[in-house]
């Protein structure tokens, strides 16, 4: 439970370092989206209720934060409804809930891989519905660069954060790793 | 899957059904309340962008900061004293067209802004400004600049966030679309910007041009008036080239604004007041608006025959 309190705090605290984190200009306005990253961390580190619960609470104050309401015509519904980022999180979370067996052994690459893979697929599917609504489908190279440098820049957070995540475990008593076997995992080899 | 997981999951899905059935009404209040609890954070981020940005910018001394407001104060005579000549004429022009039962043309109203936070979404071209409620401003606002004699058009208030906040939608982003001339010929079209926020200063297509037109490069692109959002004769920008098609022509236009580094704005409200005069912009003193039955109880419903058929 008081890991479960922490991780919700690291959640705030991502919120208040999302205002600080700039955009970077070459990379196309790419920018590290650090509350995303650190959802997706905490999803692999707490039971499936939980990361529901946190999908919904980070998907909430995302969209009261960063939503931008542009309607369509004859529609009170924006094009990227208020509570898309919930669906979107709780997608993500539910995949990434998958490796979660793996990290718990104590490996962290795929699940950081899957990290950059689920921030990438968040942002495709943002776009495909946005540009579901807008009648065409117009796909540039400085789109997808631009996609690929913000999941880019979530794998090289993703790391730090789960570090940090691990030792709040640690702090807080709560097991996140099963130990004892850490050591005697290898793939194709497991327990 | 268990028992307890299921159950938690159908939850999180009524949640999800009963957060989308939320009206826009509710959204803008939730977001309201949001950033007013947030809006210390908000702020500090965007003084510490402030700081970044300045960072190694040349400091001017005393005297130079002192011969640079001597030389403002001196401007603002200076179009004090214009500003004072143009009401003058809009006087004398309103009461031409009261004798020849035309629209009368009144100022608009200004509210001055300050941008507080650039591109904070992914996928708009966006940009917040420190007025909101408090100042009366309301969705579909049109933002302007002054650019020299004339005004340029920055985009329009998507939606008031605060009391003292808005975003503001730029015209580079696809969804400000704006009914737009190009100057000097009757070519008339839409000017759409770029989808997604790749860059802040994309060029800008005017497109449903007839594929004859005249748009040879360097000619200046304005707003038409047409649809009565935005007031006719706002720079857009300059034609850099034009490509005719089988049915219509389209030109690429580059924007007159360089939104990289707008400080300052000024929001046009829906009534027409007097702040245009005492604000001092040059070329925004007046716009179309409609006839007074006080004062002209016979042109109620009547429009001059110069006068474009949105004007109400």
């Amino acid at each position: 439970m008081k890991y479960f309190l922490l991780v919700v705090v690291t959640l705030v605290l991502s919120f208040v370092g999302q205002e600080f984190v700039p955009a970077v200009e070459w990379a196309y306005f790419a920018r590290l989206l650090l509350v995303q990253t650190t959802f997706f961390c905490a999803a692999i580190t707490v039971p499936y209720p939980v990361m529901l619960f946190l999908a919904a609470v980070t998907g909430f104050f995302w969209d009261a934060r960063y939503h931008i309401p542009v309607y369509y015509e004859g529609s009170n519904h924006a094009e990227l409804d208020f509570g898309f980022t919930i669906f979107l999180y709780g997608l993500m979370g539910s995949l990434i809930q998958g490796l979660r067996p793996l990290f718990r052994r104590g490996r962290w690459e795929m699940p950081v891989f899957l990290i950059g893979v689920c921030t990438f697929l968040s942002l495709v599917i943002q776009y495909l519905v946005l540009s579901f609504h807008r009648g065409d489908l117009y796909l540039s190279t400085e789109m997808w660069f631009q996609m690929l440098m913000t999941s880019l820049f979530s794998m090289a957070a993703a790391p730090l954060i789960l570090l940090l995540l691990s030792r709040l475990a640690k702090w807080s008593g709560y097991q996140i790793k099963l130990e004892g076997i850490t050591a005697k995992f290898r793939y194709g080899n497991p327990i | 899957m268990s028992r307890v997981n299921i159950i938690i999951l159908i939850a999180f899905v009524g949640l999800l059904v009963w957060v989308f059935l939320f009206g826009p009404e509710k959204v803008s209040q939730i977001q309201r309340a949001f950033q007013s609890g947030f809006g210390p954070v908000i702020t500090g981020a965007n003084k510490v962008e402030d700081a970044v940005t300045e960072f190694g910018e040349d400091s001017m001394t005393g005297a130079e900061l002192r011969e640079q407001l001597e030389t403002a104060e001196v401007e603002r005579d200076r179009l004090r004293l214009e500003v004072l000549n143009l009401d003058e004429l809009v006087e004398e022009n309103n009461a031409l067209r009261r004798a020849l039962n035309y629209v009368e043309r009144s100022p608009l109203k200004l509210v001055p802004a300050r941008v507080i936070s650039r591109k904070p979404s992914n996928w708009y071209n966006t940009l917040v400004i420190d007025k909101g409620h408090n100042a009366a401003i309301a969705p579909d606002s049109p933002v302007i600049v002054p650019l020299g004699e004339r005004a340029g058009l920055v985009g329009k208030v998507s939606e008031v966030v605060g009391d003292d906040s808005s975003i503001v939608i730029l015209l580079s982003d696809e969804v400000c679309q704006v009914s737009a001339r190009i100057e000097g010929t009757t070519e008339q079209g839409i000017l759409i910007g770029q989808r997604g926020a790749l860059s802040t200063m994309p060029d800008l297509k005017l497109k449903y041009l007839s594929k004859h037109a005249v748009a040879p490069p360097g000619r200046l692109v304005i707003t038409s008036g047409a649809g009565g959002l935005f007031p006719e004769n706002l720079l857009l920008g300059r034609v850099k080239s034009f490509e005719p098609g089988p049915i219509n022509g389209e030109a690429v236009v580059e924007a007159a604004i360089n939104f990289d580094v707008l400080r300052n704005v000024f929001v046009i409200l829906p009534e027409p007041s007097d702040s245009a005069r005492e604000l001092g912009v040059p070329g925004l003193t007046a716009t179309p608006s409609g006839p007074d039955p006080e004062t002209d109880p016979d042109s109620e419903g009547e429009e001059g025959p110069d006068e474009p058929d949105e004007e109400p």
